[in-house]
């Protein structure tokens, strides 16, 4: 592609955005080499692989992906690709196998991803081939986060410690505030959403602006909990938007009254996360188990809501699609009646059907396509809000703003031009 | 909130009804197609009971032998919904204020394959339908949504109520960017 300057493209000390970052295709496909290809990206929870043999197919970017928990018990992951023609081992969404049989010719592979069966290997293939160089061509990195599995393409990535950097201390308020971890429910919502993947990721990453307008006909007629408070959300939240590091970002409220937690998840489990405080406390400590309304990115495309229970990747189809690929999240020691109370909240709220997902996609399909038009590429974005109003706080790691600002947002796309340059 | 063990339907068209009473289920059935198309949300809630289950779980390929496609009843789904919840969502469309129906979209029910199977009481049949959904909306915005439906109807006065509906929708990743719809 002509060389893009990036810098002149996304101006964060002005909060400028030029929106062809948005629609155009060259700089697409960088990302898909810059980012997707080097990045750690989303896998999968653990809990989806509980047994040897478990698997999942996903994304990593463009490439299709399979994640297995071998028959020695470790997850690996692996380009769903035979090393033979190039067709997809795997057909299927998920399931339990011994081997993955290509549909072309029958290449086997086993699930640590070693070449066990290659038809008329004799007749035809002399035992001349090397089947031990012939495997699925693995993953570069994969390892976890407290239940969360991630992977890299890049053999020369950072640990995944070091990437995640303070992110991991704004995920443990999300994912650790119990003993046993969290666990995934059956059934994944996927759809597709013809706009930037970009969107998406940044309105996780922290747009709590939007809320009070983009979902004024659900506040207006309830959602449970926190929505028939009129202040509930909009001015003087009182939250933080938080950059730990890099492009990562977390918007939580930190909230003085330990009932206040009650009121931003499903009535059904209120009691339950009032009643879990004291063990969130003695885990987390008081910042951290007093946030509610945790939204975040972890870069590029993971996002979470957890007043809807709701983990998400938002896999780029091209320029103008994304893949929406969503999952409820719950504590696996959590009492079976609030795991389905979390459940029917969750997608009575954030799904496509969502009664507050819903209006989220036409606003970011037409924030992207603002791209295409040649005049419109000739008139910046504005991510200025709560510029120069960010910076250090005592109790939290990472660069801190107002819960309304773009700080989150400035903090993923600097980021994003710096792996873009 | 679903808890209850969903009544099993008939294969469909293996116990069938006089044709007094499929003529009356398919009129039933069109007349909500009608009013959903014609965005009468108030008078469609009319047509269910106060204890109906309105659910669509999500689909996904699996390996056959094996699980079945469909989440199950404790696992997600696109809609898994109380007469209250319903009406909650008709609600928000009256705000005027739901951006996803702002302005409305245009919508076309068809109905068809229906097979009407008699239920375990005399008040109560099974209705299979099979129904393409096509939805367009601002400038050029379409969506195809094709599936089945499987009601449990009963009778009221001279016609019926839907007492539980599962929708099985045949894409496993939705082509549309939502389900601002009833189906």
């Amino acid at each position: 592609m002509a060389v893009v300057d990036m810098g002149a493209l996304v101006d964060l000390d002005r909060g400028l955005i030029d929106r062809r970052i948005f629609a155009d295709p060259d700089i697409y496909e960088r990302e898909l080499e810059r980012i997707f290809a080097r990045c750690w990206l989303y896998l999968g929870h653990e809990s989806q692989l509980a047994k040897p043999g478990d698997f999942l197919s996903t994304y990593m970017g463009e490439d299709p992906v399979l994640v297995v928990r071998g028959t020695d018990g470790r997850v690996r992951a692996f380009l769903n690709t035979c090393r033979h023609r190039g067709n997809r081992v795997c057909r299927v969404d998920e399931g339990n196998t011994k081997a993955f049989t290509c549909a072309y010719h029958g290449w086997t592979y086993d699930t640590l991803g070693k070449l066990v069966a290659v038809p008329s290997y004799k007749e035809f293939w002399f035992e001349e081939l090397d089947t031990s160089q012939w495997g699925l061509a693995p993953v570069a990195q994969v390892d976890s986060y407290k239940g969360l599995i991630f992977g890299t393409i890049d053999p020369a990535a950072p640990p995944l410690l070091d990437y995640l950097g303070d992110m991991a201390w704004c995920l443990d308020a999300v994912i650790d505030r119990r003993e046993g971890g969290m666990e995934v429910i059956g059934g994944v919502h996927k759809w597709t959403v013809d706009a930037n993947w970009k969107t998406a990721a940044e309105n996780f990453a922290g747009d709590a602006y939007h809320v009070p307008r983009t979902h004024i006909s659900a506040i207006r007629t309830g959602f449970g909990g926190a929505s028939l408070q009129p202040a509930g959300y909009g001015v003087g939240y009182g939250g933080v938007q938080i950059n730990p590091h890099v492009g990562h970002g977390m918007g939580a409220r930190i909230v003085d009254q330990i009932e206040e937690l009650g009121t931003s998840t499903a009535p059904g489990a209120a009691k339950y996360t009032v009643d879990n405080y004291p063990k969130a406390e003695e885990r987390l400590g008081r910042t951290r188990a007093r946030m509610s309304i945790m939204h975040g990115t972890v870069f590029p495309n993971l996002s979470f809501l957890t007043a809807a229970s709701t983990i998400r990747v938002w896999h780029p189809k091209g320029p103008l699609r994304f893949e929406v690929w969503s999952w409820c999240i719950v504590d696996k020691e959590a009492p079976p009646e609030v795991k389905d109370a979390l459940r029917v909240h969750s997608l009575r709220r954030f799904s496509p059907g969502g009664t507050l997902e819903q209006d989220d996609s036409a606003n970011w399909t037409q924030v992207s396509w603002s791209g295409r038009g040649v005049a419109a590429r000739r008139v910046p974005l504005n991510y200025q809000m709560g510029l120069g109003h960010e910076g250090p706080h005592d109790d939290i790691p990472g660069r801190v703003g107002p819960w309304e600002s773009d700080t989150n947002q400035r903090a993923f796309y600097r980021y994003w031009a710096e792996l873009m340059r | 909130m679903a808890t209850a063990v969903r009544p099993a339907a008939p294969d469909a068209g293996t116990r069938p009804v006089p044709d007094a009473v499929l003529r009356s289920v398919e009129h039933f059935l069109y007349r909500e197609a009608h009013l959903l198309d014609a965005h009468r949300y108030e008078e469609w809630l009319e047509l269910f009971t106060d204890d109906v289950h309105y659910w669509m779980p999500v689909r996904r390929d699996m390996p056959k032998p094996g699980a079945s496609e469909f989440a199950s009843e404790r696992e997600m789904a696109f809609f898994d919904e109380s007469k209250d919840s319903l009406r909650n969502r008709v609600a928000k469309f009256g705000t005027g204020l739901a951006w996803a129906e702002e302005p409305p979209s245009r919508t076309r029910h068809v109905i068809t394959n229906i097979m009407v199977d008699q239920g375990d009481s005399e008040s109560e049949v099974w209705a299979h339908s099979d129904f393409v959904f096509y939805r367009t909306r601002l400038e050029s915005r379409q969506d195809i949504l094709v599936g089945a439906r499987q009601d449990l109807l009963r009778r009221s006065g001279d016609s019926w109520t839907i007492a539980r509906r599962t929708i099985l929708l045949d894409q496993t990743v939705l082509s549309a960017d939502n389900l601002s719809m009833f189906l």
